[in-house]
């Protein structure tokens, strides 16, 4: 096999990774939110469920919580779903990264000021328009860093996708690299992740620079 | 009377901070609240600008109701969608001044008029660059809260409060986080709004500011009012002994 033949094959794999990166990030920077706010609801039983939720995602390896995804629905309720393979690692991933980045969220949202809230209470601003207006855009230069951190993680995660036989990137590489007894493909895919993550690293502080205009 | 504060009682835990405050403020007064720290001076302030829900007694802004005893002696205030005319009456001026550090000053003083009471842009500006002016800080319009200093801020919080057009202001300790030097400043132009017949309550550890420019004085001490009057009186010829005790503290 020549390098070329190589790298477009080893191509749709790189395809494939984007696609588990780009929908976990819609699906998990929104959905982190929606747990952080309910992390904080004012019935006991969500808070309780959110914490037990976050607690078990952190606390387990997300190969394991891929498996269970895609194997969970047939040993546990007897469920087969054609097709399921690449929908299962996408709420794998979903539902893990929504933990940690509601996380990130809380503390930001933590670490605003009360005045912010009572001067927006007393301009008579709705909770709503508080939180989107006031709290939100100070919160997400807040919390730029970490968020920075977690996508980062993300981009090499996705590579955890061959646990469920999925043509990534990494499951490509392995496959050449044992089938061609070839060296070539590791060194493939590791400058595809770190090249990936060299763009990621610069979209994120342009991000940051452009809220550099207050303090 | 533009507020009535009757029978107030206002509790943390087991802690009573409020015990049966009554007060009332004119149209065109300026009523300084004097005393101790842990007096319950910034209390009575949130619980007028509803900050804080009291427990007991009734607060009554325009001759409307807000809130009241029920039978059961449980304090009720008005509806949700009730309250918001209510908040537009008062206005409050933070000891930590509580900028929106994100947004420009201009429109730190524009954005709540805009989407809150929903006026035009072009009159807030317009309402907002006058009364920057009026603070001496129009060159100021398009900075950040950080750029400026902690006397400038506090005045581009007093334009923010005055932008709502509301019928009372109140300060809570306005000058306590400012340096010496930059406390003028901002008594300065509550001084000037003063003139101008703004009615506002003013808490505040300025003695020689509150004498000077408030039509009544509050000195108050573990949660109740114990002498209130004309400044001059209360000032110069306290009648309490706990008045003459606290004082006497300001004179050394």
């Amino acid at each position: 096999m020549t390098f070329a033949t190589m790298l477009s094959t080893m191509a749709e794999g790189m395809l494939k990774t984007f696609l588990i990166f780009t929908l976990t990030l819609v699906g998990s920077l929104p959905l982190g939110m929606i747990v952080a706010l309910l992390r904080k609801s004012r019935f006991a039983v969500v808070r309780g469920f959110i914490r037990g939720y976050i607690s078990i995602i952190r606390g387990t390896p997300l190969m394991l919580q891929l498996l269970v995804w895609y194997f969970g629905p047939y040993y546990l309720f007897g469920i087969n779903i054609g097709g399921w393979r690449f929908p299962a690692i996408i709420v794998g991933f979903v539902v893990n990264y929504a933990a940690y980045f509601a996380e990130i969220y809380r503390g930001g949202i933590e670490s605003i000021p009360v005045g912010q809230y009572e001067a927006a209470e007393v301009l008579g601003y709705t909770k709503t328009q508080t939180f989107m207006r006031i709290i939100l855009p100070q919160v997400i230069k807040i919390i730029m860093p970490s968020v920075t951190n977690e996508v980062i993680t993300l981009v090499k995660d996705t590579s955890l996708a061959f646990t469920l036989a999925y043509q990534e990137v990494f499951s490509l590489a392995k496959q050449i690299a044992a089938s061609q007894t070839s060296f070539m493909p590791f060194v493939i895919a590791g400058v595809f992740y770190f090249v990936a993550n060299y763009i990621v690293e610069i979209a994120m502080n342009r991000i940051e620079k452009s809220m550099d205009y207050y303090k | 009377m533009i507020l009535e504060m009757n029978n107030i009682e206002k509790h943390f835990g087991e802690l009573e901070v409020l015990k049966d405050i009554s007060f009332g403020v004119d149209s065109g007064e300026v009523v300084s609240i004097i005393g101790p720290s842990g007096s319950g001076k910034s209390t009575l302030l949130r619980c007028a600008t509803f900050l804080e829900t009291i427990d007991g007694g009734e607060i009554i802004y325009m001759g409307e109701k807000a809130a009241h005893t029920d039978a059961n002696g449980n304090a009720v205030y008005v509806s949700h969608q009730e309250m918001r005319k209510f908040r537009k009456y008062c206005g409050l001026v933070f000891q930590q001044f509580n900028l929106f550090p994100h947004y420009s000053i201009l429109k730190n003083i524009i954005d709540a008029p805009m989407h809150v009471q929903q006026i035009s842009k072009d009159e807030a500006e317009a309402t907002a660059m006058e009364l920057l002016g009026k603070m001496g800080i129009a060159d100021k319009a398009n900075a950040y809260p950080y750029q400026l200093s902690g006397g400038q801020q506090q005045r581009v919080a007093i334009a923010r409060a005055l932008a709502m057009k509301p019928e009372i202001l109140f300060f809570d300790e306005p000058t306590s986080a400012l340096d010496p030097e930059l406390t003028g400043e901002v008594l300065k132009v509550i001084r000037q709004l003063a003139e101008e017949k703004m009615t506002m309550v003013v808490v505040t550890h300025e003695m020689p500011f509150a004498k000077a420019v408030s039509n009544r004085v509050l000195f108050m001490d573990g949660g109740v009012i114990v002498e209130q009057g004309d400044p001059r009186d209360v000032f110069d010829n306290p009648k309490e002994e706990r008045t003459k005790q606290f004082l006497r503290v300001f004179e050394r």
